[in-house]
């Protein structure tokens, strides 16, 4: 069945309840929303880029920028990229299954995630658009002029349609998978894109519990938040990070699901180490992740004793952390790679996973942290491990997938010159920060006159940024002339065995797969090496 | 997929369903808009127009959703059985939130209840436990009542049910007013902070236990019933009950 001979029906997009569908739009909104978030990044840089103000006057359109390009690229893009558009389409595919348990809740899922993406765009034009960072901490975020509410509403409407998520997919990966399919033959990508929804699951109603307290210290009067009437300023910081440090998680584990993916097809492996990556890597992060929020107060309060054991388990979950990339570098192990744009991708990952992992370790060191918090350093640190790493897992994704979800190819001059500006680009910015953050320069800043002999490494850093922005354009602009005119390759170019390659057409039409699925006991997704 | 269509009954088409959408945007003016209009704007005239807009959005998309859920046949059935449980693990860290937010304001507190708490009833709150515990006995009978086909049974005790629940509801009420009259509102201390957040926070529960029952209480005067639906709201009412006993012991009895 061919859907080019379809015409396009806006209803059947708008009121649809396809996963598939609800994957592309979750794309799209994302995409949408990393790219204003995007230009917001390149302000801020054009900002740093001379001592003293450049192209703004204040500080206050400078922390609208940081608001909205946090809270945006977390929320609104890393999230949902992975866990609303990856997890949609592809998940119920490599199982077997026809749709999601919950079509309609789906549904309901990516219209919250629209209601979301409006809300913060009409965050950004309004007169007292928020200017809290993407953390919205107290007593600031209570105190100031700004609209406060609409960030927290931003962060309801995309945690309900989490959670939402979380229900969905748990209840369709348990019941759902094709006939024979055990918990040891499922996809790496399925395997972590369950751990993220069950911490989602668990730690979003801690957020959104915080920030209607939030919401109603500031519009209703209460005093959660105010020392002076028995309130607790360091509580918002200790219920934020508890959601907030495993949301790391929740992009880290389907953005290395992705790449396993990716590296086991254009590998032709099997994955090294399936069960140590399993239960010992995914599952571990899952038990460890609430342990870990505490870190994130290291400056701002809390007795030595507690400064250690936070240590410790912050240290602890490189552990599984490590089980998960070991596995992954393991599944290269003799193989013959081809390198296409999604295995540069994920090539370029495993230098990105590298450099933002080992920098995380001394700031997880209390002597070490006390110097370099709230420096660039931490700044350049989380680019590494959780914006750069997820996005280009993600890019590489996208560039895997393509063929599924077009029946095209995306692989062209365009697509390789973009990945190398992208490439390139990253380093040059953020290595800078690296440095300058170890001598002291403070992160969210947004003019540094103290400090003028670091003038010429933001320049570095600002060209860098221009290189990206290059790259991203190039990226969307190759994605979607492949979309109309893209080469056709057929069902199966990577010739994978994961089923959502072998079993349904390129795209898959209403109810995936022509036949029903079934497996033996002897499938596995990475059926490479008999 | 050609065998499928020629038979008629299979054939493959994009589903669509409106009332997900509809919800959506009633959600987003009642509450988000509405709330952001009065509070964060002050304008009365705003309000009542996001508010209406929204109500009509949030109804039909319930009632569609509902007739949806009644009359269409699932790609798997009964799992919402396991996903309604799925999602209390979510609402107890959210209530757990909450609870973890009073502890530490109580326990790291010079003396407590702050000044300015009046003497807070204990009888009410032991009958409202009384009336809550009885509607989610009068919840399981209508369940037993609707796997019995006893379909003006299960009406009959459902009906029970919302009055017992309302009656909780109007308890609640009259507390508030009471203890506003005496100057003890929100904004008053830390206690009060808490107090209305947690009890304000279990009622809205209430109030959407309420609105569910009516969900499956309307449809079956047509006949309609649905067990795994009915099961739902039944476990999550029976939620709300166990709730209660926290905020009744931590709130009220310590």
């Amino acid at each position: 069945m061919s859907t080019e001979t379809e015409t396009f029906n806006w209803k059947e997009w708008v009121f649809t309840t396809d996963h598939k569908r609800i994957g592309v739009l979750y794309l799209i909104g994302s995409m949408a929303a990393f790219a204003v978030a995007g230009v917001m990044a390149l302000l801020i840089r054009i900002e740093q880029s001379t001592l003293g103000p450049t192209i703004i006057e204040d500080g206050t359109t400078y922390n609208e920028w940081l608001y909205f390009h946090g809270a945006a690229m977390i929320l609104a893009f890393l999230i949902p990229g992975l866990t609303g558009f990856a997890a949609n389409y592809f998940l119920p595919l490599m199982i077997g299954a026809k749709d999601v348990a919950f079509p309609r809740i789906n549904a309901f899922s990516i219209w919250l995630f629209y209601a979301a993406i409006v809300l913060a765009l009409v965050s950004i034009v309004i007169p007292d658009s928020p200017d809290i960072m993407w953390t919205g901490y107290p007593p600031y975020s209570i105190t100031t002029n700004a609209n406060t509410a609409f960030y927290v509403f931003t962060v309801h409407l995309l945690g309900f349609s989490s959670i939402l998520g979380a229900v969905n997919f748990l209840v369709t990966v348990i019941y759902m998978r094709a006939p024979g399919m055990g918990w040891n033959q499922l996809n790496i990508f399925v395997w972590t894109t369950v751990a993220a929804f069950a911490i989602q699951l668990v730690f979003i109603p801690v957020l959104a519990a915080a920030v209607t307290m939030l919401l109603f210290d500031k519009y209703l009067g209460t005093h959660f938040f105010d020392p002076a009437e028995g309130g607790d300023v360091l509580l918002y910081q200790n219920l934020f990070w508890f959601y907030s440090h495993p949301a790391v998680y929740v992009i880290f584990l389907p953005a290395v699901g992705i790449l396993f993916e990716v590296v086991a097809s254009m590998a032709k492996n099997r994955v090294f180490n399936y069960k140590a990556c399993v239960y010992g890597g995914i599952l571990g992060i899952v038990i460890i992740t609430g342990e870990v929020w505490v870190h994130h107060l290291y400056v701002a309060g809390m007795p030595d004793w507690l400064r250690i054991g936070q240590m410790v388990t912050t240290l602890l979950i490189s552990v599984p952390v490590g089980l998960i990339v070991l596995s992954l570098w393991g599944t290269l192990y003799k193989a013959s790679i081809t390198y296409n744009v999604a295995m540069l991708y994920a090539a370029a990952c495993f230098f990105l996973v590298l450099v933002g992992g080992l920098t995380g370790i001394p700031l997880a060191l209390t002597v070490v942290t006390v110097h370099l918090s709230e420096t660039s350093f931490v700044h350049a640190h989380f680019h590494f491990i959780m914006a750069l790493f997820a996005a280009f897992a993600m890019f590489s994704g996208i560039y895997y997938w393509f063929p599924k979800m077009t029946g095209r190819s995306a692989d062209g001059k365009l697509a390789v010159f973009s990945f190398w500006s992208n490439v390139i680009g990253v380093n040059v910015t953020f290595w800078p920060l690296f440095i300058i953050g170890v001598e002291g320069m403070p992160r969210r800043y947004w003019d540094y006159e103290m400090f003028p002999h670091f003038e010429p490494y933001h320049q570095v850093a600002t060209a860098g940024a221009f290189l990206i922005a290059i790259g991203m354009a190039g990226t969307m602009i190759n994605w979607i002339i492949a979309a109309r005119s893209g080469e056709k390759v057929g069902e199966n170019p990577w010739k994978s065995k994961s089923l959502e390659w072998t079993h349904c057409p390129s795209p898959p039409g209403p109810g995936n797969f022509p036949e029903d699925v079934v497996v033996s006991e002897d499938w596995t997704p990475y059926d490479y090496n008999k | 997929m050609t065998t499928d269509s020629s038979s008629g009954v299979h054939e493959h088409h994009w589903e669509t369903s409106w009332s997900p959408f509809a919800v959506v945007i009633g959600i987003f003016f009642l509450v988000v808009l509405t709330f952001s209009a009065h509070y964060v704007y002050e304008n009365t005239l705003l309000t009542i127009v996001c508010a209406g807009i929204g109500t009509p959005f949030l109804l039909a998309g319930i009632a569609k959703w509902v007739h949806e859920g009644l009359t269409e046949k699932p790609l798997i059935s009964g799992v919402a059985g396991v996903g309604l449980p799925i999602f209390i693990i979510s609402e107890v860290f959210i209530f757990l939130a909450l609870f973890v937010t009073y502890w530490v304001m109580r326990l790291s507190a010079p003396e407590w209840p702050p000044e300015g708490t009046p003497h807070i009833n204990t009888a009410l709150p032991i009958i409202m436990t009384i009336i809550l515990v009885s509607s989610s006995w009068t919840a399981h009978v209508a369940e037993e009542k609707a796997e019995a086909n006893d379909l003006a049974g299960f009406r009959t005790w459902i009906w029970y049910t919302i009055i017992l629940g309302t009656l909780f509801f109007g308890c609640t009420a009259y507390e508030y007013n009471h203890l506003l009259s005496e100057g003890f509102g929100p904004s008053t201390n830390a206690f009060s902070t808490i107090f209305y957040t947690i009890t304000g926070f279990h009622a809205s529960h209430v109030l959407i236990g309420l609105g569910a029952f009516f969900a499956v209480l309307i449809p079956a005067y047509k006949g309609m019933t649905n067990h795994t639906l009915t099961t739902c709201v039944s476990v999550y009412w029976h939620f709300v009950d166990v709730v209660w006993f926290f905020v009744l012991s931590q709130i009220y009895f310590w």
